[in-house]
Parts: C-alpha cells; structure tokens; sequence
C-alpha cells in the first residue's frame, strides 16, 4: 500500500518538532511517538529516503537517547535480527538505526567515534547475516514471528540498503548464498536469478579466486551459457545467428548449454531458442542440449515425438526453465508410463478457467506476451513432474499443500496431472474425506488469507484448493481427542500414509506423555538398525515442532521424511524435504539441517538421525510391523533424544510420565 | 503567588510542565524514584506515602517540607488526595480541608454530601456482604415496582476510595450478586444504574469558581474519549456549567480541580455519578491542552494556589472566548485476547487523515494477561487523532477500538 498524501511527512516532522522541543523527562514518551511515525514511513521506498535523509538529525536530537542504540560504534551486527524480529516499536528504532549507519558508512555525515569503514563493516556484517531479508526468502521461523506488516518493514529496508550500500565485502558470502540456493533446485528460480544478477552488476566477478569462478558458472548459466550466446547478446542476433549455424556450430552450443543447465539447475532464453530450433531442425541434438543420461536419451528415443510436441507448444524465452524439468522428466523415464503421456496430451486440450488464468498470470513476473497460460501452465506441470522436490511454499503457510504436490509429483505422477487439469478447467476440486465430499469451492476458509504469488504455477493453481480442503478436514477432525492429522494425512495425501500414527502430544492430558514409548515407535519404524534393516518406500508426513536457535519453542510445521540412510561417513542420517524452500536455518542446540555436501539428493534437507528426532512430534507408521520391533531400541538411544526435547521445545509442556497404550 | 508547590506522587509530564513554568515545586513520592530526580535536578523529598505511623504522618512532611517552603499541596493521584488534604489543612489554617479531601475518598460519603446539597443521584448505600447486596437489590426492584418474572433492577458495586473503574463492578441480576461479588469487594458501595449519556469533566476551580471547564466526550468508557465535546454536549454546554458550579458549591471546593462524571438524561437532567479531585486517567489532560492551546497539567497544579492573582490565572488558561480548531481524541488498546504474540497495525491506519501517532509496543513472546485485572487493566499504548469532525471522530475511535491489535 503506498502512502496517499505527504500527510505522513508533515506528521513526522511535526512530530519530530515536539520531539526536539520536549524537556529531557518527556523526550522518552516523545519518542515513542515519533516511532510511530518512522513505523509508517518504513512502509515505502519515499518513506525510506526520507527517513534516510534525517536518520543523523534524529540520532543528534537524541532520539536513541536511553536506548541500546545510542551509541553506534558499540552495536552488535548479529542482534540486529532480533531487534527486527521482535516488533514495533524496536523494529522502527532498528531500521532508523541503521540508516544513518549506512550514512556513515557512505561517508554522507561524519561520527566523531566511528569511520566510516567500521560502519561499513558493521552494514556488511548485517547484510549478511540478514540475508532473507534482503532476498525476501523469510525461514520458517520469522515467517510464524513477524507480522506482515512488519516483514513488509524489514524487506523494505534491505531492498534500501543493497541498493545504496556498497557490497564489495558481502561478495564471498553471496556468492555462497547462490550455490546453496541453487544447490537445493528450487522450481521458482527467480530468487537465485535476482541474486545472481546482483551479484554481476555489482561486483567485479572476473578475478581467479574459488568464488570467482564459482560465481562466474552461474552467472554464465544465466547471461552466457554458450560462447555465440555471449557474442550475440541480443535475442533476436542469436535466433539469426541459429538459422545460419551449422550442425557443428549447434552441437557445441547444445554441449555447452547443456551442461550448464545441469550444472547449476538453471535454464537461460538462449537455450529456449536453441532447443526449439533444433528440435525442427536437429533432432539428434536434443539429447545433447538437455544433457540426457543413458536413460533419458533411450526415453528421447522412445517418445520424441510427444516431447517435440510439448516443446514446440511450451517453450519460451520465458518460460524457459522448464527445460530442465523436462531433462529431469525424461531422466526418470516418467514418459514411459501410460497415465503420465495421457495426461500431458490431455492437458495440452484444456481450455483454463478465467480465474485460474488470473492467478497464473499474477505469478509471472516478466511473462513473454506471445506465450498462453496454458504453455505456462504445461512448462508449470513438467517443472513439478521433474523436480518434484523443487515445490515451495513461498511466503505462504501453506507447507501442508506444499508437501501434497511433491508427494503427489513423486508417487503418482498422472493423479496430479489429472488434478492440475480439473482445478485448471473448473477452478474447483473435490475430495473425499470419511465419507463425504469436499468441495472446495463450497468452502469458505483456508489457513491463507491472501496468496502471496511468489510461487509456481502449478502451486498457484492447486494451492488455494488444497487449502480449502485441507483445512475442512481439520475443522472436522477436531475435537476427537487426538491431534486431527491422523485422520486428513491419509485423506488428504492417499494410500501411501501408513494410518497408524503417533504423536507425543496428548490431547486429553494437554501434555507431553509417554515420550520414551513414543521414540521407541519412532524408532523402531525408521532406525535401520532396530526395524530390521528397512527402507522407508514413501514420504511419511510428519509434524516438527519449530524452535529457535536458542531451542525455544516457535510453532508447529509440516514437512515429508523421504529417507534414512548411512552417509559415506557412517552417519545415520534423515533426509526430509522442507516446503518452505528453506532448508538450512538453525533450530537451536546445534541442530541445523543441511542441504549440501552430507548425501543430500538436490532439495532435501537433512540432519543426524537423532537430531531430528528430537524435533518431530507426530508421524505415520505402520502398527502392525512395528510391534515386535519396539524393545530392540536400547535406552541409550531414547535418553539422548529426550534430553534434547526437554530442553528445548519441552520447556514449553507439561511432561507426563504415565505409559500410554500406543 | 504560592512560594512552593509540593506535587503529591510521581509523575515526568506534569514535573516537565512545572518545570517550563519555572515556578517552585518539589516533588513528594516514594524513595526509589530519588536517584533519578537527582541525576536530573528534580527537587525532591523522599517520603513512605504508603505508611501512617510515629514516623510518616502529615505533621511529620509538613515539618519535612519546610526546607522548601512549600506552601500548596497538589494531589497528583487517587491515593496522595487524604496526604494533600491534610497539608492544606495546614497551610491554610482550616481542618475543614482534609474532612473535605476524606470527602473525595469515601464515595458513599461523597453521594450522601452530594443528596443533601440537592445533586441527583441513585439509591445508594453500603454493604457490608452478598447478602446487603441482594437486599439492596430486592428493595430497589420493590420501589421500581418489579412484577414477577420481570429482570432485576440493575445494581454498580464500587469500592469506596478507588480510581475510576478499578474494582466497579456491574451486576445485572441476584444470580449475578453470587457469581460476580467476591469476599474481598465488600465493605463497599452499592449503587442503582444511573441512567443517561455518560461524560466527564475537568472543572479547574479557584477561589470556589469555576475558571475554566473542560468537557470530555466518552465514546467508549475506559476506551476512548475526545476533547473537545461533541456537538450534542456542546449545546449544553451552560446547563452542564451551572450543574458542576453546583456541585462545586455543595462540596466546598475552592481550588484545584475536579472531575466529575455525570449521566445527562433526554430529559436535560444531570445524574451525578463521582467526582475526584487529581489527574483524571486516559491522558484527558494532554488531550485537552493539545484542543485548548494551553498547559493543563501545569495550570492544575497552579490554580491549586490560594494566592494567585486574577492576571496570573488568566494568563495560564485560554482566553474565555477560545474556540478550539480541532477536536484531539485518542484510543487505549487493550489485548483482546488472553495470550498473544505479535502486534498487528492495520494498513487503514496509515493513510488514516486524522491519525497523528500512537505509542503501542510489541508484546513479548506469548505474553498472556493475567487473569486478576484491575479495572480495565493497563492498556498496551494509546492511539491519538486529530480533525475538524467530532462524528468522524466518533466513527474512528468506535472502530479502532473494535480493532484486534495484538493476535
């Protein structure tokens, strides 16, 4: 919402008058209000500049008499978050705060105690460990602790400072930043786009070092990812360049575009046009331009004639990255299966709803004019069929959604497909639940109140449905004693959720009960070494609790265990796939999930066994197979997972040690 | 002109006013607050305003504050009216003073005083336990002339020497006596519902005259008010003049200044609710020297001093004909829920014209509200407004407070 009138700017500096004016004992009560006024104008850019334009006469007034912030040169980089967590007014005096430190550091008004080199290091050290601000990828945590209003705040600020700091000394940390990112195959791209493209225009990226030539892949997977691409530029130049190229020429364009794309998950225009181009005139480069394994190349084979169909239909310089989902798709010869070809012919006939074309054309934020809803909704649909974990929630509270998708998107492909059409065409679904039908246009509520649009077709298009339903399910479920997942898991997500379920929370006690015999469950169904030596076959949906990097209690979560399995350094690990497209944050006690570097597949998150087993509160298995299996796991194990419970999330409980009948 | 005012409890705004007035004052509270009175040159006497003993009496301060040459004592809250009283007594040579402060402290007192000089007020009477309550009720609901089945005549509980609403308590039936009244309300008094619109004023009083009367508009008791009154109130505005001067009269007030809440029925009589004689609650003052242009929290204290000349007095008051340009209004946001984590401003606020600023804060994580509140509690920050139309005004506090600041 932007600010109608400069009203806002008289208030403020009539405020700041009385501010100025006010005798000594009221100058704390004063500016408070004048906090109110910094609270609005943080709203909007205008509001921003302004403010940054008096921060130092404000800070030479006093307002951060009495307050933690008065005296720059000792402010602590690493509590910034905090401050900024925490709300109004701190949040108000914290983005104050550190705009006229940005003046400082620009050299823009001078500080007797500080330079303006400490006040850049200071910004950098902030930028840094504020980057999901800056990027407007909040974790879990600060999505459940901030308002919006005040996450529109804090975004707002960072988009300030990174467009009017100097970044030179974040380099190697954004650099970082990229490959993790990346690293984790998001199917919305644009976040790593924009950081990447930050990164180039800001930086001088042409040096030797690690991180330069880290940075320099994705900056020519995204800007050059061929060597004509980057001698012509201009997207018309390298379709010119295309129809005169010979095979020879393509070829080592397709190699190179190819392994780029593979390389960072990233897909440029230039590859958009080349694929199309080939795919008329040089078939048998397709595998080499989508850089196919063995497997894929044989499904190429196979079913080139529906893959050229959807290429040609699909492909865009826009809507280019489904390129590597179709690579993915044809990888897991996803093609091979019947439902899964009829599906995607079917969906190439539809005819998309108005409002469902709506919500499509709001997710894109640079659509190409002459590419229909519908070729972005079938680039949507491979993107989801190849990257199944790739699906995100965005900014939304949607993680159970989330999750449906990518389940569905792994187990059973052609049932998405089917219900991506129908929600397309009609813009409503139907579940069943218990013996009645769900429909979601008869609903009135989900959990979200306003999509954020920052999300993946496919994702725009299910998600308000699923919502609907899901949360249906839930409101009819409550009130049955025991926590209402257990009955819309199985509903919701189908026969893959084993029905019997487990949770540590007691509804009839309101307390934590029989933990011990509630690990050993867990335990004994996923511990290979007490289930005797088990797989896991499909996702168990399990809830987290959220905690903070103190181990306090934040909320409640919903992500899919996909795997345990011994890492190459003999560690048992839990590998889980987080919706909220975030999967590294720091959940206290030394427990932080990673994503990279510990046999993670590309967007699972993973962390020791017992380590997430000390956060998971509720899960599905099977009652039959794990009976016999619950005395084999040895006290050890439950003591030190329950150690790390009760000192964390467990604070915030009554713990009841009575046995339970599981 | 007073050589020394000794300003009764702790309070910045008003010391900060005083101190722009640059008149004499000291300051007579608590111990704990003399570190900071003397990092910040705040003449001050310490004194345990909680205790009466050998040691902590009024002979005692008075002796105290002769170091100071006080020579007025000014009520700042509820509980210092008995200790200014008393040192007024004093000053002024009349005992009478502090019988009249006692006045102000004892509500069944202070409705008796007012039934004889011939203010309207409801039945009243104390009680001493549920059951004088109920009788008290039974009575009431005779000479309302109840029939069977008909509801109980309404029946307000109030502590005898409590600011404001701490401790009212409304009860609407006998099973509400039961359900609602605790051991520890009683002694108290027992009061039948008032009707009419409900106001307050702030009348400054010297030599026995009203100086200059302040008229507060309730949109919502405890909640939100606005100065000045509405265009409803203002059109009776003589009426509500001559009825507080009344009261003035009866009581024997001759300075400071009171603040009466009155019910005006539609038949343009005024129901006299309480009065209290210190700072009224709900940051009224501040409202009203924004809407008048003027100091009130200094000219309280001032117009407490006998010996202030007609030029002086009118110097610190408006100018009789002054017509304020805008009416200043302002909400109290209080929790709605029991426990709550985050504090939500809603988008309207921000393009609102009449929003000035507000002074809420965020809560602390999971902060939940105790359950024992006192009166309405204390609220979480004010929001304040400022504009031409008192029904705009209205509308605004109205839906501002229906408002779910913190979820």
């Amino acid at each position: 919402m932007g600010l109608t009138t400069d009203k806002v700017f008289i208030n403020f500096d009539q405020s700041l008058q009385e501010f100025v004016d006010s005798g000594a004992l009221s100058k704390k009560e004063k500016a408070t209000k004048l906090a109110s006024h910094i609270d609005i104008l943080s709203l909007t850019r205008s509001g921003l500049a302004y403010l940054y334009h008096k921060s130092v006469e404000l800070e030479q007034a006093g307002f951060f008499q009495g307050t933690s912030w008065n005296d720059p040169d000792k402010l602590v980089p690493f509590l910034v978050k905090g401050t900024l967590k925490y709300g109004h007014p701190s949040s108000s005096f914290e983005a104050l705060s550190e705009l006229r430190m940005l003046r400082y550091a620009k050299g823009e008004d001078v500080h007797e105690l500080l330079s303006a080199g400490d006040a850049q290091s200071f910004m950098e050290e902030v930028l840094v460990h504020n980057l999901e601000f800056a990027l407007r990828e909040p974790t879990e945590e600060t999505r459940m602790r901030m308002t919006e209003r005040e996450l529109k705040k804090a975004f707002n600020l960072f988009g300030f400072i990174m467009s009017e700091m100097d970044l030179k000394g974040v380099y190697e940390k954004l650099v970082d930043e990229v490959r993790m990112l990346c690293e984790q195959r998001p199917i919305r791209t644009q976040k790593a786009r924009e950081l990447i493209s930050l990164v180039n225009r800001r930086f001088d990226t042409s040096g030797n070092s690690e991180k330069d030539k880290a940075i320099q892949v994705y900056i020519h997977a995204l800007f050059s990812p061929s060597k004509n691409s980057e001698k012509h530029q201009d997207r018309d130049a390298y379709q010119q360049f295309l129809e005169t190229a010979n095979e020879t020429a393509l070829a080592s364009e397709a190699h190179e575009m190819g392994e780029y794309m593979n390389a960072t998950g990233l897909v440029s225009g230039y590859h958009a046009l080349l694929l199309l181009h080939i795919v008329e005139k040089n078939p048998n480069l397709v595998p080499i331009c989508l850089d196919l394994n063995d497997r894929g190349i044989a499904e190429w084979e196979k079913f080139h004639e529906l893959v050229s169909v959807l290429i040609l239909e699909t492909v865009s310089w826009d809507n280019c990255q489904c390129i590597y989902g179709l690579a993915r798709m044809l990888g897991k010869n996803l093609f091979s299966r019947r439902p899964v070809r009829v599906g995607l012919e079917n969906l190439r006939k539809i005819k998309i709803n108005p409002q469902v074309e709506k919500r499509i054309l709001k997710s894109l934020t640079d659509p190409d004019m002459d590419v229909t809803a519908l070729q972005y909704l079938i680039g949507g649909t491979i993107k989801v069929l190849g990257q199944p974990l790739g699906v995100g929630q965005g900014n939304n509270p949607t993680c159970q959604s989330a999750r449906g998708i990518s389940m569905w998107s792994q187990h059973s492909p052609a049932k998405l497909i089917d219900m991506i059409i129908t929600v397309s065409t009609q813009n409503n679904l139907i579940m069943r639940f218990e013996n009645q039908n769900l429909i979601s246009n008869n609903l009135i509520k989900g959990l979200v109140d306003q999509l954020d649009y920052n999300l993946d077709v496919v994702s725009v298009v299910l998600v308000p449905h699923l919502d609907k339903i899901y949360n249906e399910m839930m409101r009819l479920s409550t009130g049955r004693l025991d926590d209402p997942h257990k009955w819309v898991n199985p509903a919701m997500y189908g026969q893959w959720i084993q029905v019997g379920f487990a949770s540590c929370y007691d509804y009839m006690s309101n307390s934590i009960m029989d933990y011990p015999g509630y690990l050993r469950i867990f335990y004994g169904a996923f511990h290979p070494k007490y289930n005797g030596n088990q797989q896991m076959v499909y996702p168990n949906p399990v809830g987290i609790f959220i905690t903070s990097n103190k181990g306090d209690m934040i909320g409640f979560h919903a992500i899919s265990l996909l795997r345990v399995e011994e890492t190459d350094a003999a560690e048992l690990r839990a590998y889980f796939l987080n919706p909220n497209n975030e999967g590294r944050q720091d959940w206290g006690q030394g427990i932080r999930p990673s994503v990279h570097g510990k046999g993670e597949k590309q967007g699972e998150s993973s962390l020791p066994f017992h380590h997430f087993a000390a956060r998971v509160y509720a899960f599905h298995y099977s009652t039959l197979n794990v009976r016999s299996k619950l005395d084999e796991v040895p006290q050890e194990e439950i003591n030190q997972v329950e150690k790390l419970a009760k000192e964390s999330w467990g604070k915030s409980y009554l713990w009841n040690q009575q046995t339970k009948l599981w | 002109m007073a050589k020394c005012f000794a300003l009764m409890g702790w309070s910045l705004p008003v010391i900060e006013s005083m101190q722009k007035t640059g008149r004499p004052f000291v300051v007579v509270s608590f111990p704990d607050f003399e570190s900071y009175a003397q990092e910040n040159n705040i003449p001050f006497l310490p004194y345990q305003l909680d205790e009466w003993s050998d040691t902590s009496n009024s002979l005692d301060l008075f002796e105290k504050l002769k170091a100071f040459d006080a020579d007025v004592a000014v009520p700042l809250y509820e509980e210092t009216v008995e200790w200014a009283g008393a040192l007024n007594s004093i000053y002024r040579g009349d005992p009478r003073v502090l019988n009249r402060a006692f006045l102000f402290r004892n509500k069944a007192m202070m409705k008796r005083k007012a039934l004889i000089g011939g203010l309207r007020v409801g039945l009243f009477e104390e009680v001493f336990n549920k059951e004088g309550v109920k009788a008290f009720m039974k009575r009431l609901n005779q000479a309302n002339l109840q029939l069977d089945g008909e509801e109980d005549s309404w029946v307000h509980i109030k502590p005898f020497a409590s600011a404001g609403t701490v401790g009212h308590r409304l009860l609407r039936s006998m099973s509400d006596v039961d359900e609602k009244c605790e051991d520890s309300d009683f002694p108290c008094l027992a009061e039948s519902h008032l009707p009419g619109r409900e106001f307050s004023c702030e009348a400054f009083i010297n030599k026995g005259k009203i100086r200059f009367l302040n008229i507060t508009e309730y949109v919502k008791l405890g909640y939100s008010n606005f100065i000045p009154e509405g265009r409803y109130l203002e059109s009776k505005r003589d009426l509500i003049h001559k009825e507080v001067q009344k009261m003035v009269d009866i009581f024997g007030i001759e300075y400071g200044m009171v603040h009466p809440e009155w019910f005006l029925t539609e038949k343009d009589e005024l129901n006299f609710g309480e009065t209290a004689c210190r700072i009224p609650g709900g940051h009224i003052l501040e409202l009203c020297s924004k809407s008048y242009e003027f100091d009130a929290l200094a000219a309280f204290v001032i117009c407490h001093d006998p010996n202030i000349t007609e030029e002086e007095l009118d110097e610190i008051f408006p100018a009789k004909d002054f017509k304020p340009k805008n009416y200043h209004g302002n909400v109290m946001i209080y929790p709605q829920k029991r426990q709550f984590s985050k504090l939500e401003i809603p988008e309207s606020l921000n393009n609102e014209p009449y929003f000035v600023e507000h002074t809420l804060i965020a809560p602390y994580e999971g902060q939940k509200l105790s359950a024992d509140r006192n009166g309405f509690g204390n609220h979480f920050g004010t929001i304040n407004f400022k504009g031409e139309d008192p029904d705009r005004m209205t509308e605004l506090l109205k839906h501002y407070e229906e408002e779910e600041f913190y979820v």
